[in-house]
């Protein structure tokens, strides 16, 4: 069973329509990578998928384990199984980075059934994580993002997607603003989530965060819709010709 | 006893009904300010007519023997309870601001003219409980508050309240800031069932040097408005922050005028306000900088969430100032929670009500936080989350 589906997805954001009639599947265990021009639907595409307040899908479904996601809320998306990683995470002053990833996970083991875990519990969880993703440890007790640097911000979307253990994973641009160092680290903690169940879905401009992480398939989306599915091959291509040599697939 | 009564009365008539000395020096200041009304520039944005007009029973304030107790407890406007060693006496008030801006607080000095005076003795924390048992009651009590020079020295105030109804509580504090010390005033009051409604009227005067730290934090719903006149002697410091979460039809908030009397004062003021349901929240606060002040700094801030549609806030800074020399600035802004942000808590399987839960404590973290006791900082948050979760 393909882990995500997306049929004949028509999203609009305002009164511009974005996507138009899209469809691709994620296999389980695989790594999709999407690139595309800029303004092809990318960001929409993953907005689109969890449940983003400034999309409206007008026609098509996304089914999660043969299951339409489409009714449902953001956070019952999230604790399926569905994770985000954005591509601006947003500050949020005044709440706790340990308070806010703790409630987090607890929510996902409340829904599994799982006891919580208190607050010791939890921390050694996190730490292990940290020490990985070279974050310091007083990150953990500052606001969430507030202050932190790009890099600072994409590690600490890595260390939620480590904690929360999703089973889709959307990485949006998650390389933009990475120095060598942190494009590492950040690409070490995705490739330790590959399971051969886990569907990643990549959403970059550059092929750079390539280089870590081995793609199964590319995809091109242009207006609105995926114009090409190839292997890993295609990225070569797209460096030296760029998108427009790009010619739609029947 | 209706205290719509008084309204218009002359000297002799009102000393008659209030069953006082016609020449008590409270009465003329009181008849000059007129019983307030929705007229009164105090009283614009508080419905004070409402209670004024109800019918109300007046105790009588007899002094009791005072048991040992880890607190101060303030009951129906008597001490009951207090620390041991702790000096209380009930006298005669002789520290009455004369030029107050709010008749309500000479009302209070008229009815109760004998105060409870606590001397703040070294460097202390004490807690002062008020309860209030009676219904249908005008409960009215003034709390004489004098720390020490070169002393530090904390109050942290709650509010309990019986099954009662209809009572209006009148009090306020009349404090001397001694030079060179720091008194820090921390008040948690969270009010629902509209039990009572609450005008609390105070007078600070900070000696040179002095600093003073006054953290309100104003929960839930019903009635409920603090008066504030602080004087600032030179180099003396307020900082003064106030916080309203509210819901249901509440209508509370801050009247204040912070006056700059010495050179190089400074004052820092800051609102929060959370406003739920058809709560109406006030800060109509005044910062004025005399011409005797030179080299004061004062800075003045509103910022309030409106969490629904008929929830409104009235924020009024305002600074007066006579003189060139300083610094100053104040500003408002009124909006709602961040969808970006709420989004993300979401995203990461965080409950809406739990999101919303998070960003307003964020919001109001700013000032709770500045509650450095942990046990204060506690309290607070548990009424805090008692009055979201009987809001949501």
């Amino acid at each position: 069973m393909k882990t995500l589906e997306i049929k004949n997805i028509h999203a609009k954001i305002g009164n511009k329509e974005i996507l138009k009639g899209l469809d691709l599947d994620l296999e389980p265990g695989k790594i999709h990578a999407i690139m595309g021009p800029n303004g092809a639907g990318k960001s929409t595409l993953s907005k689109t998928i969890v449940g983003h307040y400034d999309v409206e899908v007008t026609e098509g479904d996304i089914l999660y384990k043969g299951k339409s996601i489409l009714d449902m809320e953001p956070e019952e998306r999230a604790l399926e199984g569905i994770f985000l990683s954005f591509q601006h995470p947003v500050e949020i002053p005044g709440v706790n980075n340990a308070y806010f990833l703790r409630t987090a996970l607890n929510a996902k083991r409340r829904h599994e059934g799982k006891e919580e875990l208190n607050a010791a519990e939890f921390l050694r969880e996190m730490k292990k994580h940290l020490e990985m993703l070279g974050m310091k440890a007083d990150m953990i007790s500052r606001s969430l993002n507030e202050g932190f640097s790009g890099g600072e911000k994409k590690r600490n979307e890595i260390l939620q997607m480590l904690i929360l253990q999703p089973e889709v994973i959307i990485l949006d641009e998650i390389d933009s603003g990475l120095d060598i160092d942190a494009l590492r680290a950040v690409s070490e903690g995705i490739n330790m989530m590959k399971d051969g169940k886990r569907s990643f879905l990549v959403i970059t401009h550059y092929s750079r965060i390539l280089d870590y992480i081995k793609p199964d398939y590319i995809h091109v989306l242009k207006e609105g819709r995926i114009i090409k599915t190839a292997g890993p091959e295609l990225v070569a291509h797209l460096e030296e010709h760029g998108y427009d040599s790009i010619v739609e697939e029947a | 006893m209706k205290l719509s009564e008084l309204k218009g009365k002359t000297r002799e008539e009102t000393a008659t009904l209030l069953g006082i000395d016609p020449e008590a020096a409270a009465l003329e200041h009181f008849l000059a300010l007129g019983l307030p009304d929705k007229k009164s520039e105090e009283y614009r944005y508080f419905r004070v007519e409402k209670l004024l007009e109800r019918d109300y029973k007046i105790l009588d304030y007899v002094p009791k023997a005072i048991q040992e107790a880890e607190k101060i407890v303030i009951s129906d406007g008597v001490v009951t309870h207090a620390p041991k060693g702790l000096r209380i006496y009930n006298e005669r008030c002789q520290t009455m601001d004369p030029v107050h801006f709010d008749p309500l607080y000479y009302l209070s000095h008229l009815l109760s003219p004998h105060v409870i005076k606590i001397d703040l003795d070294g460097d202390t924390d004490i807690e002062i409980e008020h309860r209030f048992t009676q219904s249908n009651t005008l409960i009215n009590y003034r709390i004489v508050l004098a720390n020490q020079a070169n002393r530090h020295a904390t109050v942290f105030e709650s509010f309990r309240e019986e099954e009662i109804e209809d009572t209006l509580v009148l009090y306020g504090y009349d404090i001397l800031v001694a030079p060179d010390s720091t008194l820090r005033i921390l008040k948690n009051q969270l009010m629902q069932k509209n039990r009572y409604a609450m005008v609390a009227s105070h007078r600070i005067q900070l000696a040179q040097r002095a600093n003073a730290l006054i953290k309100s934090f104003d929960l839930g719903g019903d009635m409920g408005l603090q008066l504030i006149k602080a004087d600032l002697d030179r180099y003396a410091h307020i900082d003064a922050g106030h916080l309203l979460y509210l819901n249901h039809e509440a209508q509370r908030g801050t009247v204040s005028k912070i006056i700059h009397k010495g050179e190089h004062s400074t004052s820092h003021q800051e609102a929060k306000n959370i406003l739920d349901g058809n709560a109406r929240g006030i800060f109509d606060a005044l910062i004025k900088v005399e011409h005797s002040a030179k080299y004061t700094k004062a800075h003045q801030n509103s910022k309030a969430i409106l969490l629904h549609e008929k929830a409104y806030m009235v924020a009024k800074p305002q600074l007066e100032i006579y003189i060139d020399e300083l610094e100053a600035s104040h500003g408002s802004t009124t909006g709602q929670l961040d969808e970006k942000q709420l989004f993300y808590l979401r995203s990461r399987g965080i409950s809406y009500t739990e999101a919303r839960k998070m960003l307003v404590i964020a919001f109001a973290n700013t000032l709770i936080d500045q509650v450095k006791d942990h046990r204060h900082q506690d309290i607070i948050k548990a009424s805090f989350e008692e009055v979201f979760y009987s809001g949501s």
